[in-house]
Order: structure tokens, then C-alpha cells, then sequence
């Protein structure tokens, strides 16, 4: 057991260069610009795409980081800062701007990972160009049962200081009930 | 190292006699100011913390009273609602009480006939031939332990995680029964156990192997 | 140690994934029925001790024995569901781990990070899963 243990971590350790993440991605949302045309349908798809990977990520994420059960949402937009940012995408957002009921904030960072050699076109000044992280966190914490609205509300690509993403929690979902139980 | 509960199970599953010996919980007690930040979720015995703890307060604990006066299920002792309550902000500062609740009487029935149930799954489902039901079950707050008689009677112990020796006592709470309940003339057969011999005999039993247990570790 | 049989649980009580290496005893009913009275098991225990708990209010469920086989549970924070029968004399802290890995090392290796496996689906379609899962509990019965 000592010896897959191993072997399994290791795979862990092997990283992708970045450019040809960025590439991708920025090939991918290209590609989606030239299918769409539409920003908000672009945006739709995005977030769409990120949901599908966010439900994959959630266990990943959860096998790599073992993690006591968040029991308030602070706790775990600290953890999406703290571990999920920082261990997928390299940096740690700030978590700021809670409602006075703690049911919303948003992440705050200088620079769009996803982004950094972009230029949005002016005819695409509406595309939320790295719209795939709403999905992400909005798949990754349905799997975790909790129901979130994620968007973004500003993006250094559309000239604005800093990029600003907003999680609001809606609902915690409960467990399923067996059929005939209720 | 301690025996948290004794409950005993008939043939037909119904309970007839049982006993918490772990000690009451008064909860946590604490000020809000306005906005509420706890999500309540309404259950058969009243709200229940869903999500959002704090000072204390876990996920499960019940809403048991406000300003300390108590509450009954989602109502105000005047009979308003509790959540309309706590969402008016003139109504803050506000003090609220949270505790685990023991179950009731009518939970503990449905709960001993609950695991009887289970208990018959487990058999059922059991990968090997002619295998009893639980036995012994372990969780992270307690440990249960289960003796089944041979003529149908289930003696159910919680204990603290990894209690050692239960096995001698459920033997023992057997023979009590036997004794005090069985032979006893004026009681009723699977009916409910109401023998105060029995209880009194129970009681020194616990305490006499709480000594013993206590004195293994 | 002997492992008799494993079944895994998606987040909506479907079961994704069975797989049998001993099994003597029979449940006198069809796949589908044994897979629907295992959850419904496993659902009322976790109601049961939640309840029952006089202290602990997040009790989770770790294991129970019968007088032939020890059934062990393990469930991860995106409500999937692992459970693994052994014989008596296998240690539920051991059991514990090898639950946990069949999760980090092989479902989330094996199931979730392969793009053709429907994380959403019904059932686990991965011959690649079946093949690695077999040579961790073969690997395990030895030992």
C-alpha cells in the first residue's frame, strides 16, 4: 500500500506548462466566439463547460486536500481562496465585501489568470472572457451540496482595477431520500 | 469510558424498556444582532440548524427559546412564527438558545423499531450464509452494542467509542430481565417493562461495571 | 483478510458501482432490489444514530458487524458512498484507510479524471476502474 501511495502522489506532482493551458483556453474561447457571436450565449456556454468540470474537480480536489466539512459559508469561501485558487490556478484571491448576513462575497484579484495576454475585442466588450471559473465553483460546490450563484461583476480586461468574482449562497441541498422514504 | 443508553427491544420491535444515563445538554446560549446568519431548516421537533455555525451552535442542534423564553417547534410561546420573528430587525438584540434534543418517548419507539429493521437487513444483506443481523456497530460518537436472545428479545447498549467488556454486560442486563421482569408475576409479557426492582438492580449493575471498565484503563 | 464485496453510492442513492470476490450468502432478491435495500440501510443507520447520538450531533457512521462479516462505510464530502464486507478480523481503522484510497487513488484517478466516464451516469463503464480496483484488493488479501 506504501508503494501506490507513492506512485500516486507523484502523478500529483507532474504539472502542465502554463502556456499551453493559457493556449488552450484561449483557442477554446475563440472558438466559441466565432460559433456564437453572441456574448451572453458565449458567456452561457462558458459557464456551462466550467459546471462539467467543476463536478469532476470537486472530488479531485476533495481526495488531494482531505478537509473537515465547512459548517458556515466563510469558512469555505476561505477555503476556495486558500486552497481551491491557490492550488489550481497558482495565486489566492481576497475574500471581501460580505453581506451583513455572511450569505455573499466576492473574490478580489489584481490580475485574470486566464487572461494575461489577452486583449477583448470591442465588438466582444460583454464577454466575461474567463466565465468558465463561475461554472467551475458553482459545479464544485453543488457537489459539496451547496447551491451558490457565482458571476462576475468586474474584469481588469473591460478596463476596470480589479477583477471582482461574486458568490452568493442560495441554499444547502440536503441528502437524497431513498424512493418510498419521505 | 462510559454507557450512554440501555434499550430493549421485543419480538415484534417495539420497545419496552429503556434508560439514558449520559448526562442532560443545556446548549449554547447566544446574543444575535441583526442580520440572523444561521440557515434553520424545519423538522418534526423544530428548527435545526442546517448551516452557518457559530459560538458553539452545530449543525443539528434545535432552536429551543428566544429572550429565554422557550419555543414550541416553529412557534413563539404567543404563537407567532419564529423565523418572521427573527427577520423583523426591531427585534434585535436577541437572545437564542441552542440544544441537541434528546429524542422523546415517541421517537425512541420509532427509533427501536427502526434498528430492528436494520437489523434485519444487515442479515439480509449479508455476504455470508446464516449471518445474525448487528451486533456491534461503531460511529464516531458512540458504539452500539446488540445482543439478541434466542427467543427473539434485542438488548441494545450505546457506549463511548471503544468500551470494552460490554459484551459481559448485556449478558448480565439479560439476567436481570430474566429475574426481575420475567419472573415477576404481575408483569405482562412484550409489554413494556415497569418493574422497580429491575431499575434498581439495573442501576447498581451500571454502576458496578463502570467501576470495572474504568478500572481496565 | 477477506473482502467479500464493494458497492459504491452516487450522491443520489444510484448505485454506480458493484463488484464481488466471495459472497456465499445470497439476498433472495434481484440486483436492483439488493441495491435499493442497501441504501435504504444505509439512509436509515444514518438517520438512526444522528438521532440516537446523546452528545455528538454530526455522528458519522464508521462500521457494524454481524456474527460473520464486518460491513465498513465510508463517505466522502460529495455524498459518494463506499461500502467494503470483510471478514471479522480485518482492523475497521485499515479498512478505514483502504476506503479512503479507493476513493483518492482510484475513483477520482480512474473514474473522474476520464473524460468518457459520466460522473452523472447510472453506472461506472471503466474496465481500466474494475482492472486497478482488482489488483489493489487482490494485493490486499495477501498481505
Amino acid at each position: 500500500m506504501a508503494r501506490l501511495k507513492a506512485s500516486y502522489s507523484e502523478a500529483f506532482t507532474k504539472k502542465v506548462g502554463t502556456e499551453l493551458f493559457l493556449l488552450t483556453y484561449g483557442s477554446l474561447v475563440a472558438q466559441l466566439i466565432q460559433d456564437y457571436e453572441d456574448n451572453d450565449e458565449i458567456n452561457t456556454q462558458l459557464d456551462k463547460m466550467g459546471y462539467n468540470i467543476g463536478l469532476r474537480l470537486a472530488d479531485d480536489f476533495l481526495a488531494r486536500y482531505p478537509q473537515t466539512k465547512c459548517v458556515e459559508f466563510r469558512e469555505t469561501a476561505d477555503v476556495i481562496a486558500k486552497f481551491g485558487f491557490k492550488n489550481y490556478l497558482g495565486f489566492v484571491p481576497v475574500v471581501d465585501k460580505w453581506n451583513p448576513s455572511d450569505r455573499s462575497c466576492s473574490l478580489f484579484f489584481d490580475h485574470n489568470p486566464l487572461a494575461e495576454f489577452v486583449e477583448l475585442p470591442p465588438e466582444h466588450a460583454s464577454l466575461w472572457y474567463a466565465n468558465i471559473l463561475c461554472g467551475v465553483l458553482r459545479g464544485a460546490l453543488e457537489v459539496v451540496h451547496l447551491e451558490v450563484e457565482v458571476k462576475f461583476l468586474q474584469d481588469v480586461l473591460r478596463g476596470d482595477d480589479k477583477t471582482e468574482l461574486y458568490i452568493r449562497f442560495i441554499r444547502k441541498i440536503e441528502d437524497t431520500v431513498p424512493p418510498g422514504e419521505d | 469510558m462510559t454507557i450512554l443508553a440501555l434499550y430493549v427491544i421485543n419480538r415484534a420491535g417495539s420497545l419496552i424498556f429503556d434508560h439514558d444515563f449520559s448526562p442532560s445538554n443545556m446548549g449554547v446560549e447566544v446574543t444575535f444582532t441583526y442580520p440572523f446568519e444561521i440557515i434553520l431548516k424545519e423538522e418534526p421537533n423544530g428548527l435545526v440548524v442546517s448551516f452557518g455555525c457559530r459560538d458553539g451552535i452545530k449543525i443539528g442542534h434545535v432552536l429551543v427559546s428566544i429572550n429565554g423564553v422557550p419555543v414550541s417547534g416553529c412557534h413563539m410561546s404567543d404563537g407567532g412564527d419564529v423565523r418572521e420573528f427573527l427577520s423583523r430587525p426591531e427585534n434585535y438584540p436577541v437572545s437564542v438558545r441552542f440544544s441537541k434534543l434528546k429524542p422523546n418517548v415517541n421517537e425512541r419507539i420509532m427509533l427501536s423499531s427502526m434498528f430492528n429493521t436494520i437489523y434485519h437487513m444487515a442479515s439480509q444483506l449479508s455476504p455470508e450464509k446464516k449471518s445474525t443481523g448487528i451486533q456491534e456497530m461503531e460511529t464516531s460518537a458512540f458504539t452500539l452494542h446488540c445482543l439478541q436472545t434466542l427467543s427473539g428479545l434485542k438488548f441494545i447498549y450505546l457506549s463511548e467509542p471503544k468500551t470494552q467488556g460490554v459484551d459481559v454486560l448485556l449478558k448480565k442486563t439479560y439476567e436481570l430481565y430474566v429475574d426481575f421482569a420475567l419472573k415477576n408475576p404481575f408483569y405482562n409479557l412484550e409489554m413494556p417493562v415497569r418493574c422497580e426492582l429491575f431499575d434498581k438492580n439495573l442501576m447498581l449493575l451500571i454502576e458496578q461495571s463502570e467501576k470495572v471498565i474504568s478500572g481496565n484503563f | 483478510m477477506t473482502v467479500y464485496n464493494i458497492y459504491i453510492f452516487n450522491c443520489d442513492g444510484q448505485c454506480i458501482y458493484y463488484w464481488q470476490w466471495e459472497r456465499s450468502g445470497d439476498s433472495n432478491v434481484s440486483q436492483v432490489e439488493e441495491f435499493k435495500l442497501m441504501y435504504g440501510m444505509i439512509f436509515s443507520i444514518k438517520s438512526l444514530i444522528n438521532r440516537l447520538s446523546p452528545i455528538d450531533v454530526d455522528n458519522q457512521f464508521g462500521s457494524f458487524a454481524t456474527n460473520k462479516n464486518r460491513l465498513h462505510f465510508y463517505e466522502t464530502q460529495s455524498k459518494l458512498k463506499f461500502i467494503l464486507n470483510t471478514d471479522l478480523q480485518a482492523d475497521t481503522g485499515k479498512v478505514h484507510e483502504i476506503l479512503k484510497e479507493i476513493y483518492t487513488g482510484y475513483y477520482v484517478q480512474y473514474v473522474v479524471k476520464n473524460p468518457f466516464c459520466d460522473i452523472k451516469g447510472v453506472s461506472i463503464e471503466s474496465s481500466l476502474f474494475t482492472k486497478k480496483l482488482n489488483c489493489f484488493i487482490s494485493s490486499l488479501s495477501i498481505a
